[in-house]
Formats: structure tokens, sequence, C-alpha cells
């Protein structure tokens, strides 16, 4: 359909609330590199100097380099257990005639309706009760299990797809139910795995409530989400520095988001609303 | 952002047929069932178990970790309905949720239904929509605390406009605190759930926008009149995600920003299941909260899921 000049008022809205999205971002991208002094007097305009003081004071005074390495180890330790515990079970619920595989994936897809958050404080004492309390090793064995009615619906789409004579080939040269897995469906979704592995990543990097609750504010564990906050603590309105380790907690999100982009967004849109 | 709700009659339309055992031991196939129940172990621990002992500890009295347990039985629902906060909390989730959910649903149909019709620079929006749902909720605290702030970049703008009598302490004053809030909502709501409806007006047709523009209908009627109807359940089901991230989100803003203060203009619901439980160790009355939220939520998924049934 044409867009005519009725739609004038529809463009500047539209750009306006564009403008709001990008402004702030740019405004905390540009503060990084500024004093406190500069930003209070031109707050839109660009750096006179690319200096990294402030990265390096974000960094020093709330342990953000160590908060990143923590981050990075329950991600990446989370997402491969949440693989490791969804593609069998994919594997099997897509294979699988019976009833009890049926009752079983109803079970997944009713989790999409427990809102994580509602269990925060029995989550805490089961915390307590295993002994893994203020210890990254929780979160890295819990997050999957909130990733895994996701995990397992997404998984499961891509594998029925897959023909079963692909399957029967395999068996005929004498493979293991071990083996068609492996040799056989999990080549075959790869763009599933992507997209699991993409959204996925996005919660467990920003996971925030859990991690605060559960790690704790113990420097030596705690992760980037929870060290971030502390900046505005630490150093009352210095808002280079509160910028500065903004922006850093954002960059790996960034990088993937950019090289990535388009089955980013595949991937977003598609674990919203499974439709 | 993995809370989903499945599509009504998603997972009932697989099997035809009743399977019966027998069936199921004829099955071609073998590694059968086995291989899903390390997953199904891990999620009834970590997620089912948790869910259940809400409804237990909700029935206790429990007036601190280390303290000595006692059976309340329904107690704490006297002791929570006996409290103004509790009423505070209820009249501020649902403010919120009011203000919030309408203004971001209607907005972003509109924005969704812009973008789906490619104009100018819609890869541009489309890159810039996705932000809200990319960066972590301690980042979007630090946006509007930035913004906010007595000396951040509302008052700076409003004072080199001349209106600095107008400027405040919007995260601190009792009359803009639940404001800023409901803002931080729409204004990370709108982005995301836009994309969503304009990835789901995408499939639909051309023909049918085409076929109301012949008969004269403006692009107003054709989005409300003849695409709405389309999407109708689609804007159910994303109204009922909004629903629940906002009814259960919102703890982690209020905490981040206003901790549920000035005395309690701010607090919602799921603070307050927050704040009884790790600052005012009140084990009981907290999951009594929850539980109350917890059914609160499943109201609110039937009456919006009726509202949007599809109507033809």
């Amino acid at each position: 359909m044409k867009l005519g000049k009725r739609w004038l008022p529809a463009h500047i809205l539209v750009w306006s609330y564009a403008v709001l999205l990008i402004v702030p971002l740019y405004y905390f991208l540009a503060s990084a590199f500024k004093t406190n002094d500069e930003i209070f007097a031109h707050p839109f305009a660009l750096p006179t100097s690319f200096g990294f003081g402030n990265f390096r004071t974000a960094f020093d005074s709330a342990d953000l380099g160590l908060a990143v390495v923590n981050s990075t180890l329950v991600t990446v330790f989370a997402l491969v257990l949440t693989l490791g515990l969804a593609l069998p079970a994919a594997f099997a619920l897509a294979r699988s005639t019976g009833r009890l595989a049926s009752v079983m994936e109803k079970v997944f897809s009713l989790g999409f309706l427990i809102p994580t958050f509602a269990a925060l404080f029995p989550t805490f004492l089961l915390a307590a009760a295993t002994g893994l309390f203020h210890t990254r090793t929780f979160m890295v064995l819990f997050l999957p299990a909130t990733a895994m009615p996701l995990s397992v619906v997404i998984l499961v789409q891509f594998m029925r797809t897959i023909p079963k004579e692909m399957e029967e080939a395999a068996r005929m040269d004498g493979a293991s139910t071990f083996a068609v897995l492996r040799h056989v469906y999990i080549p075959m979704c790869m763009p599933g795995i992507a997209t699991v592995l993409l959204l996925n990543f996005l919660t467990f990097w920003n996971e925030y409530l859990y991690s605060l609750v559960i790690i704790g504010p113990d420097p030596a564990q705690r992760t980037v989400q929870v060290a971030l906050p502390t900046l505005k603590s630490i150093t009352g309105t210095d808002y280079g520095v509160l910028t500065a380790g903004t922006v850093l907690t954002l960059v790996p999100v960034w990088v993937v988001y950019t090289v990535l982009q388009k089955r980013m967004q595949q991937a977003l849109v598609s674990g919203a609303v499974k439709m | 952002m993995t809370t989903l709700t499945p599509t009504p009659g998603d997972t009932t339309v697989r099997r035809p047929g009743p399977p019966t055992a027998t069936a199921e031991r004829r099955a071609p196939r073998q590694g059968g069932t086995g291989l899903a129940v390390p997953a199904l172990i891990w999620y009834l621990v970590f997620m089912v178990g948790p869910m259940i002992a809400i409804f237990v500890v909700a029935a206790l009295h429990w007036p601190g970790m280390l303290q000595p347990v006692s059976f309340a039985g329904l107690g704490n629902v006297r002791t929570v309905l006996d409290d103004p906060v509790f009423w505070d909390a209820v009249r501020n989730t649902a403010v919120q949720l009011a203000v919030a959910l309408p203004i971001m649903i209607v907005c972003a149909y509109m924005l969704g239904y812009y973008v789906a019709q490619k104009p100018p620079g819609h890869r541009v929006i489309r890159y810039l929509l996705f932000i809200p749902g990319l960066i972590s909720t301690p980042a979007k605290a630090m946006v509007f605390y930035a913004a906010l702030s007595p000396d951040g970049l509302a008052n700076g703008a409003l004072e080199s406009v001349g209106l600095g009598s107008l400027t405040d302490a919007w995260l601190a004053s009792p009359s803009t605190a639940l404001a800023c809030l409901i803002a931080l909502d729409v204004w990370a709501g709108i982005g995301f759930t836009a994309v969503l409806f304009a990835a789901r007006l995408g499939s639909v047709p051309d023909e049918l926008g085409e076929a109301a523009q012949l008969d004269g209908a403006g692009h107003w009627r054709t989005m409300w009149l003849i695409h709405f109807p389309v999407i109708r359940d689609y804007v159910g089901v994303v109204t009922m995600l909004q629903f629940l991230w906002t009814l259960f989100g919102s703890a982690q803003h209020v905490l981040l920003l206003t901790q549920g203060g000035p005395g309690s203009s701010s607090t919602t619901l799921s603070f307050l299941v927050y704040q009884k439980a790790f600052i005012a160790a009140d084990l009981g009355y907290s999951q009594t909260v929850g539980v109350i939220l917890f059914l609160a939520g499943l109201v609110g998924l039937l009456t919006i899921r009726r509202a949007f049934r599809q109507t033809y």
C-alpha cells in the first residue's frame, strides 16, 4: 500500500520514539568519555577526547573485570548444560509417539506460565539447603531449568521436521540411538540450536534478581549485572564512570546483536510467542 | 524474556487417536522417552518444586531465616489483608497495569502496523526497536537513573529551555515515583512488542489491505477494522505476556530505582514479595503475597484471553 501525505504525523511520531530509544544510548556512550563537568555543561556534545579513564575507574572501583569473567563463566556453563539437557529431551519427545511423551511435552509447555520471579524465595531456600548459597555453581545449575520449557519446545519443533528416513538410513548402517542424535539430528537442527543459544545467552547474561539474591554481593563471585548498580552508590554521582560501566556490560550483547542481527531478531520474535 | 504462553490448542492437536501402552512398545523407533527424564527432573526440582513451596511457606509463621517456624494456617492472610501497605501495593500495581498495558499495546500495535508497511527507513527503525529487548534490567534502570535523578538529563533539559521551575527529584517524589516506573515499562515495552506485531502483520496477505483500500478505506480503518480482527488472538497472547512481565517484573525496577518509596508510594505487589522476604524477613507474609500475586496473574491471564477471543 502507498503511504500518502497523511502519514506525516505517523512518520514524526515513530521517529521521535526511535530518538527516545537511541538518545539514552548515545548519551551513555558519549558520557563514558567525559568528566562530570563536561556532561553537565554539554550533555549531548561529542566527547573532546577518547581517554579510557572512566572505564578504568569503573573497572577498579566495582571490580568489573572480575564480574565480566564471572558472568561469562555462568553464561557459558549454563548454556552448555541447557543444551546437554534439552537436546536429548527434545530428541526423545520429537521421535516418540507414546502417551508418556505427550504428557511430558505438555508439562514443559505449561512451564511458560510459571513466571520465574514468583519462586525467588523458595529457590533461595533450595540454594541454602543444597549448600550452594553464595556460589556461581547454583546459578549454573538453576538457569538451565528456567530455560528448559522454551528450549525443549523450540528444539522439538525443529526436530519434528527431520524426515524419519534419515534415521532409518543411519540405523541400517548400524548407528546407535546416541549416534543418530549426534550425527543426524544435531547437524540438521543447527538453526534451532542457534536460536536456543542466542535467546538463552541474552537471558542468562542479563539475569539480575536471582544473581543478586543467590550469588550475592561478594566481588569474587558476583556477576556483571549485580556489580553494575553498585557503581551508583560507590561513585555517588560520577556519571562518567556510571555510564562507562553500563556501556561495558552492553558490549557483549551489542557485538552479538550486530554480527547476528537477522538471526537474533528471528530468535527473539520466535522465542517470545510460539504461534 | 523467556516467559511464554502456549498458544491455545497448540499442544492438543498433535496426536490423533489414543496411543496405547502396546503401541508405545511396538513403536518402530528406538531409544525412547528415557532421554527426556534428566531435563524433566531438572525442571521439576528447580522450577516446579519452588513453585509449590510458595504455598507451603505462605501457611507458616516464619519471622526470619533463623527464627523458629510455626504453622499459621490462614493467619498470614489476615495479617496481609489488615496491612495498609499491602493495599497501597495493590493500588499501585492496579494503576501500573491499567496505565502501562493499554498504552503499550495500542502504541505497539500502531507502530507494528507502520513498520509492516515497509516505509522508508523501516530497517533502521526495526533495528532500533529491538534495543529495549537486548539491554538488561540494571542497564535500563541506569538509563532512567541518569535521565531522572535531580541533576540528570530531564532536569537539565527543562532548565536549558527556561522551565527550571518544573524540575523535580522525579524518582524521590511521592507524586512522580510511580509514574517514572510506568514510563520505564512503556518506554521499554513498546519497542519489543511492536516488533512482535510487525512480524505477525507481515504474514497477513497484502491483498487484504489492498482490497480495503479499493473500497476507499484509509489506513486508520484498515489498521483497526481489517488487520486487527485477523491477528486479534495474537494481540491477546502478546497482551498476556506483557501483563505477566509487568506484574512480576516490576520488582526489579522498583528495587533499582525507588526502593518502593517514598513511603510506600511506589511499592508494587511483586516488590512487596521481595521486600518482605529479603529486607523485612517476614517470610510467611512475603509468600502469602506471592500466592496472591500468582492468583492475580492467573485471573488476569484468563480475563485477557477471554477479552481477545477470536470473534469470527
